[in-house]
């Protein structure tokens, strides 16, 4: 449910960008955000300086990811006063794209990703835990009770959103600053597991046990909690991987 | 002074042996209250300022209103990152005008807001200068429905009252640790939006640190709801929670900072150390 989405799971679109290849980097960016419903159909980009601007990156750089992007039909550019690049409408899956970036990953870089990702995440959790006020911890409770429902799209939504929620409670700016950098990075892929029925109603149902330990002021289960939900979704994510790999689908039609 | 709400468990001298801080003690804890109390008092006359010359214009166009706003808070905002060390010349690092929806003709919500420079963040990278926060362009039902939401806004608009939000983590704007004040504009009974200022912690305790460094005994500056924004007790960094399980409320004395939700705390000298 698009509407659950927070602004910092958009703006963490267009964090700053730090290595080579960076035009294809631009495109990934936005390829994942557009994947996964952040950018919406018909949506207009920031303009091209803009996106520079907030990559860090040179025009060109920017220039030559738009085109990425066009080749790949996910957005077009129109000229004039009111043009820019807009999101392609379309109901296709971009399962294609999903899967190339799939297999260009090798597992061990999945998994190391994974470790990373659930370490600053697990420390956020913990500290959130110690850090809470109660009324901190009634607002995240109320924050997850309106983010149910939704499907898919939404339990992306949602987990992403609580994710960041965690990492705020922490009232740590660096752990933020590293976890939006690391959910730009990632959470596109990790999240890919909520188009998984059974998945979603264990993240649904471990993200309010992870509320309630935070609520509890207890820090371990806070952690341990946490742990066990970016594992479960790091399984579910190299078991699609080998899947792929040996010529099935994202999604296990079974 | 607020009386201590529970007696240290592990104390061993009786409450009553000592007195709980010396006159020059008192006095000088009520210096760094008053302190505090003249920091804020200052920030909210400054968007008092604001909002009334808000209001006097009337409402105007986006772009006119830009325009307003912009010659109003950016003299305010510190022009330049401070020197290492340097105490900044001004302690607002980002501020505006936040319209209600529809007070700006057609558009559900209108973000009139310019931050100072910003050093290393994910969404901005590094300006040397003041700049206009881009949510403008982005905002769209659902962040409206999000900013709606947030203290900030939502106790203004049902308090009528100025509030001050934090400190907490902002993920939006400046992606550091910071207070917002906010203050609600009305036109008759309407509120047609909130003025508003952040402010560094950081900033904060590079005015607040000498006043703290001076006092004997190790001082904490808490809000409301006992979350640390500066101390000088290694123990209870800023973004604790007084009390926790090694710092129990009676171990501390507390006296409200005038006009403002915070509180001067200290321990009470027959606290265990």
């Amino acid at each position: 449910m698009e509407a659950q989405l927070r602004p910092g799971a958009r703006e963490a679109i267009f964090a700053q960008l730090i290595d080579a290849g960076r035009s294809e980097q631009v495109a990934r960016r936005l390829t994942d955000a557009i994947i996964l419903g952040v950018l919406t159909p018909g949506e207009r980009l920031p303009s091209e300086q803009e996106l520079a601007r907030r990559f860090g990156v040179a025009l060109i750089t920017v220039r030559e990811g738009l085109v990425l992007l066009r080749d790949a039909g996910l957005v077009e550019t129109r000229r004039g006063r009111e043009g820019g690049s807009f999101v392609i409408q379309t109901d296709a899956p971009h399962s294609a794209l999903l899967q190339a970036r799939l297999r260009g990953l090798a597992q061990v870089e999945l998994s190391d990703l994974a470790v990373y990702f659930s370490t600053i995440i697990e420390g956020c959790a913990e500290r959130a835990a110690l850090r809470a006020s109660p009324v901190d911890s009634e607002r995240l409770r109320a924050w997850l009770a309106d983010s149910a429902g939704g499907g898919t799209a939404g339990a992306r939504a949602t987990a992403g959103g609580f994710y960041l929620e965690l990492a705020v409670l922490s009232q740590s700016p660096r752990l933020v600053r590293e976890h939006i950098r690391l959910q730009a990075e990632f959470g596109p892929l990790l999240l890919l597991a909520l188009g998984d029925a059974g998945i979603r109603s264990r993240v649904a149902r471990v993200n309010g046990e992870i509320a309630e330990a935070i609520a509890g002021a207890d820090g371990p289960a806070a952690r341990a909690l946490v742990a066990g939900q970016v594992q479960d979704l790091a399984v579910w994510l190299l078991t699609a991987k080998a899947r792929i790999e040996r010529g099935g689908q994202l999604y296990d039609p079974a | 002074m607020t009386p201590p709400e529970t007696t240290p468990p592990e104390t061993s001298v009786p409450e009553t042996s000592v007195p709980d801080l010396t006159d020059a003690a008192q006095l000088s804890l009520a210096s760094c209250a008053a302190e505090v109390g003249e920091i804020f008092a200052r920030a909210f006359r400054t968007l008092e300022g604001w909002r009334d010359a808000i209001v006097a214009a009337g409402p105007v166009r986006a772009a006119e209103l830009d325009a307003l706003v912009e010659a109003l808070v950016v003299p305010a905002l510190r022009a330049e990152p401070p020197a290492p060390g340097g105490v900044p010349e001004s302690l607002l690092i980002g501020a505006g005008f936040i319209a209600a929806p529809q007070y700006v003709t057609g558009r559900d919500a209108h973000f009139a807001w310019w931050l100072g420079p910003l050093a290393g963040t994910p969404l901005l990278g590094t300006t040397s200068g003041p700049s206009r926060l881009d949510l403008a362009a982005r905002v769209n039902t659902e962040f409206l429905r999000d900013f709606r939401e947030l203290e900030w806004y939502q106790v203004p608009e049902s308090t009528n009252h100025t509030h001050v939000t934090g400190p907490y983590v902002d993920h939006l704007c400046t992606f550091d640790y910071v207070i917002t004040l906010t203050m609600p504009v009305r036109v008759d009974r309407d509120m047609v939006g909130v003025v508003g200022a952040d402010v560094f912690v950081k900033s904060l305790e590079q005015v607040l640190l000498p006043h703290f460094l001076a006092l004997a005994s190790p001082v904490l500056l808490i809000n409301e709801a006992g979350r640390v924004v500066v101390s000088t007790e290694p123990s209870l960094p800023a973004g604790d929670i007084l009390p926790n399980p090694r710092h129990p409320l009676g171990d501390y004395d507390r006296m409200p900072c005038p006009g403002t939700p915070f509180l001067i705390a200290t321990r009470t000298r027959n606290a265990t150390i």
